[in-house]
């Protein structure tokens, strides 16, 4: 970036630019651990601030690359080719909540729980509850179409999201989608945008559909002797017309590894364990967890534990909760992969996933949203044993075929970024690819726009 | 620490982000160096080789940026939010404090720290000398604050002071103005901390009477050290090193069935932050985890000795006006929160009620009330304001940094509000 840029960009912000080394190294990472270092951050406060700075961009061309909270886990805010990281942190109002039309309209910066806080005082509901949601933002769920527990029965981040306006490539402002719940006019932009990871435009307010608040949720725990138990009851739900709210399996080797960092009772002989949870009205969730529990122990739970109050719950959830911070403690390195097959095929996935580990002697923990086919896979590693890394490379690339063999995708929610560019075109074929080059041309033709991600091109090191 | 030591420690943080959901600091700066994660990632950087490996990974900051780095870490309040709340459970405060030291040692502290942290706190006889002369400094200048919690006085709003209060300085401490024979010895040990001591003499007074009152013998540790928590923050390892190793080896001399602390950051040092100070191996190990496993907060002591039950009742006070504000180095790091509750429950019985904001960081910090206090202020001022709404109209607390603070709150926007120490709640209700 050269000093007319600086100095442009300087008289917009004023001290919300910064270039200096240690500003510049903060805003290097995200969840993936590793660095860029941009040339400089933004921090705008309005759509305004966010149009000048693309169209400054168009004019030196230097790359500009939105970033949320930097909790994306594919490197999708990593400023791979420098320049200017647009920092939407301080963008970060509500700006209403219609109880009457059931929707929000807030800036790209709200961190999701605020939202659901906000709505929820009204007794209403923004479904979406990535893992993420007490640091992450609504505009880095909107980019990656960030899913959670509750996907099973209330989708993802696109099901809610009913209308964007976005700063295109250009420098354009362009308004997508509607304010109500229905729009058919043309093609669907809003839809699009969701999941773009930044690359077709820069999201400065977004127009979201909200629920009535359920009133109570009920939690039940089975344990299992094997996986093939708990895919049959997940099948048994299923086939009694039940959709919980979420619906967590976490396999053997989930289980061994919490068990070896904190103390939960369960039987010796668990092999697997299933949390589900129904919400809605009293009566109704009463009924639903009947039907789960009945269904559960049909189908051979060692164990089914039951809570409807919040303390019991919590204590329900716990060896869940468990699993990402006893991870870190095993292993010095995951390889965290988030596929999805589809339900049907999870008893076949979760069975080569556990041979895969003993063929190739990786620890390979997996836990997921069972209701709807997503499995966090993680292969744990030290980092300091060259054969090891190679042959975990090796495993994860033989997970995505075989994901994509069972008719599944490679990524679930955490977007392809640069983590998963390798692998992109595996899943897409050339023609995808070719036809999403084309589109990006259409919004971003100078390419100003999170370069050097989705796609490997030229010079793209494979990660 | 060791760099390795150091490194390993920051290898352990995953960069998830989830400190950014706690962080007291990060409301007011809204970027990404106020809080854990930055932090932790600008103390790497300068400690990564030169040359990173290959792209991606972590990317080295020369020593010209050690300066801004040290700023850096010095804007925080070492309230151990990011800590507590970390999924992976690094060691925050450890890693900080760390990367402090390490730049404290090679930049340097400034002239007035050092003094401060060598000479001046680890000596009570120094400490006596500079409150004789700020008191006499204040009444010249400055303008008196009367307030519920005693007289203030108010810097003009200039020179970055802006308005700042501060208690008015009594004519002479509390060990200095204990009779000759008396607290010289008893089984349980009072560390009453430089603050109590000599900026605020009567939260010392109460809580000796009161703990004398429970029936126990007290001994005062007269020739008490600071307990050393503002040099280590500073990251001047020495100067607390030097303080601690005379804390611990008058405190040993003694043998005290237990020590007993009015201040909870205090009693951190010695319940934690000692035992890093001094690691396993050390020939004063054996001497600092004496001394640390028999280190109590206030509360705990006077539970257990039974003198709540033979208390008079507090006099006719509006239900639920007596709050509880929680220190973060007591009732987060220490955990002790739930005792001084039910210290005050069986005292102040239903006149007391849990307050609006009680968690919440009071903004003072250390030295980070001296460095910004402008932001201080205002998380202070936030806190407050809250507690007020909330119908609070005395707080209790116990721990020196939290009242200075709340105090000079008080004193500059609610001069109604009562800011009480534990002790003195318990001293007014003595039989
Ligand atoms: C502990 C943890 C748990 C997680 N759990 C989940 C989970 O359950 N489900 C899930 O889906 N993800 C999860 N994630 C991943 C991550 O939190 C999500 O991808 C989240 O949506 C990222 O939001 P962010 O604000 O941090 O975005 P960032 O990481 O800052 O950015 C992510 C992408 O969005 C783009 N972007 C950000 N803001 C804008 C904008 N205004 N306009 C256009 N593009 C923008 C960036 O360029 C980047 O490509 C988890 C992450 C962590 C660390
Ligand atoms: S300190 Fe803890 S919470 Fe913060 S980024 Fe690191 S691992 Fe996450
Ligand atoms: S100690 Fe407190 S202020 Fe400092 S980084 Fe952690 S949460 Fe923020």
């Amino acid at each position: 970036m050269d000093d007319i840029s600086r100095t442009r960009l300087r008289e917009i912000f004023g001290d919300r630019f910064r270039d200096a080394p240690d500003d510049r190294l903060c805003y290097s990472f995200d969840a993936t651990g590793r660095e860029y270092l941009p040339d400089a951050v933004v921090f705008p406060l309005c759509t305004e601030e966010v149009r000048r700075t693309v169209l400054l961009a168009n004019e030196f061309g230097f790359p500009v690359v939105p970033r949320g909270a930097g909790s994306g886990f594919s490197g999708g805010c990593l400023p791979v080719r420098g320049g200017v990281v647009l920092s939407t942190e301080r963008m970060d109002r509500i700006i209403t909540i219609d109880s009457g039309n059931l929707l929000a309209v807030v800036e790209p910066g709200v961190v999701t729980e605020t939202l659901k806080e906000a709505a929820r005082r009204l007794s209403l509901f923004y479904p979406p509850d990535p893992a993420s949601m007490k640091f992450g933002t609504i505009g880095g769920n909107i980019a990656e179409c960030a899913g959670g527990m509750s996907a099973v029965k209330y989708g993802v981040t696109r099901d809610y999201v009913l209308g964007l306006e976005a700063v295109l490539g250009t420098g354009e402002l362009i308004r997508t989608g509607v304010s109500t719940a229905k729009g058919v006019v043309g093609y669907d932009l809003t839809r699009l945008l969701v999941g773009s990871e930044g690359t077709l435009g820069i999201i400065t307010r977004a127009t979201l559909k909200l629920l009535p608040l359920p009133g109570s949720t009920g939690t039940l725990l089975a344990l299992f002797r094997d996986n093939g138990a708990a895919a049959r009851a997940v099948a048994g739900i299923v086939a009694a017309r039940i959709t919980p709210s979420a619906m967590e399996l976490m396999d053997r080797s989930a289980i061994d590894c919490v068990r070896r960092v904190v103390e939960i009772e369960m039987p010796e002989n668990t092999g697997c364990a299933l949390l589900v949870e129904v919400d809605g009205a009293l009566a109704a969730v009463m009924a639903e967890a009947d039907g789960v529990e009945a269904a559960l122990r049909t189908h051979g739970a060692i164990e089914v534990r039951r809570a409807t109050d919040e303390a019991g719950r919590e204590q329900l959830w716990k060896l869940r909760r468990s699993i990402s911070p006893a991870l870190r403690k095993i292993g010095a390195v995951k390889l965290n992969e988030d596929i999805v097959v589809p339900r049907s095929a999870l008893p076949v996935m979760m069975a080569f996933l556990s041979d895969l580990a003993d063929r190739e002697r990786l620890t390979i923990v997996n836990f997921g949203h069972a209701g709807d086919g997503n499995i966090h896979v993680n292969v744990m590693i030290s980092g300091t044993d060259a054969d090891e890394r190679r042959r975990a490379d090796a495993a994860v690339e033989a997970i995505f075929r075989k994901t994509i063999d069972l008719g599944g995708t490679i990524s679930g929610e955490h977007g392809v970024g640069i983590s998963k560019a390798p692998f992109f075109e595996m899943e897409v074929g050339p023609l995808g690819v070719s036809v999403m080059k084309r589109l990006k041309a259409a919004f971003d033709p100078k390419g100003i726009l999170n370069p050097g991600k989705i796609w490997l091109d030229e010079g793209m090191a494979r990660s | 620490m060791t760099d390795e030591e150091l490194k390993l420690k920051i290898a352990a943080c995953a960069k998830c982000g989830s400190c950014r959901s706690v962080c007291t600091l990060y409301p007011e700066r809204r970027d990404e160096q106020s809080v854990a994660r930055g932090k932790i990632a600008l103390i790497e950087s300068s400690l990564a080789a030169p040359v990173p490996l290959c792209p991606g990974d972590t990317i080295p900051l020369g020593e010209e940026s050690d300066a801004a780095i040290r700023d850096a870490l010095a804007d925080c309040l070492l309230c151990g939010r990011c800590e507590r709340n970390c999924p992976n459970q690094v060691a925050v405060e450890e890693i900080l404090v760390g990367g402090r030291t390490r730049l404290a040692g090679k930049l340097g502290l400034s002239a007035w720290k050092r003094w401060l942290f060598g000479e001046m706190l680890p000596s009570a006889g120094a400490r006596g000398a500079i409150r004789a002369a700020g008191g006499f400094a204040q009444k010249l200048f400055l303008r008196k604050v009367p307030t519920e919690s005693g007289l203030h006085y108010r810097f003009p709003d200039l020179a970055g002071l802006h308005g700042r209060t501060v208690p008015a300085l009594p004519p002479s401490g509390f060990v200095a103005s204990l009779p000759e024979g008396e607290g010289l010895i008893g089984e349980v040990l009072l560390f009453v901390g430089c603050v109590f001591d000599i900026v605020m003499p009567g939260i010392g007074r109460a809580a000796y009477e009161t703990m004398k009152a429970s029936g126990a013998s007290v001994a005062v540790l007269r020739e008490s050290a600071c307990c050393g928590l503002p040099a280590l923050a500073s990251g001047d390892r020495e100067g607390a090193l030097k303080s601690v190793t005379k804390n611990i080896a008058s405190i040993r001399a003694r043998s005290p069935k237990s020590v007993v602390f009015p201040c909870g950051s205090c009693l951190t040092m010695f319940r934690r932050e000692v035992l890093s100070l001094i690691p396993e191996g050390d020939p004063l190990r054996a001497d600092a985890d004496w001394v640390s496993g028999r280190c109590v907060d206030y509360a705990t002591f006077i539970l257990e000795t039974g003198l709540a039950g033979r208390l008079n009742p507090m006099p006719v006070v509006e239900k639920g006006s007596v709050g509880w504000h929680d220190p973060c180095h007591l009732s987060g790091t220490l955990g002790r929160g739930g005792v001084a509750r039910d210290l005050l429950t069986r005292v102040a019985g239903d006149a007391f009620r849990e307050m609006a904001g009680a968690s919440l960081c009071c903004g003072y910090g250390g030295t980070f009330n001296v460095r910004d206090y402008p932001t201080s202020g205002r998380l202070g001022a936030n806190k407050v304001s809250l507690a007020v709404r909330g119908g609070t109209s005395t707080i209790v607390t116990a721990c020196s940094g939290c009242i200075l603070q709340l105090r000079d709150m008080a004193a500059r926007f609610s001069t109604k509000t009562r800011v009480r120490h534990l002790a003195e709640i318990v001293r007014e209700l003595l039989p």
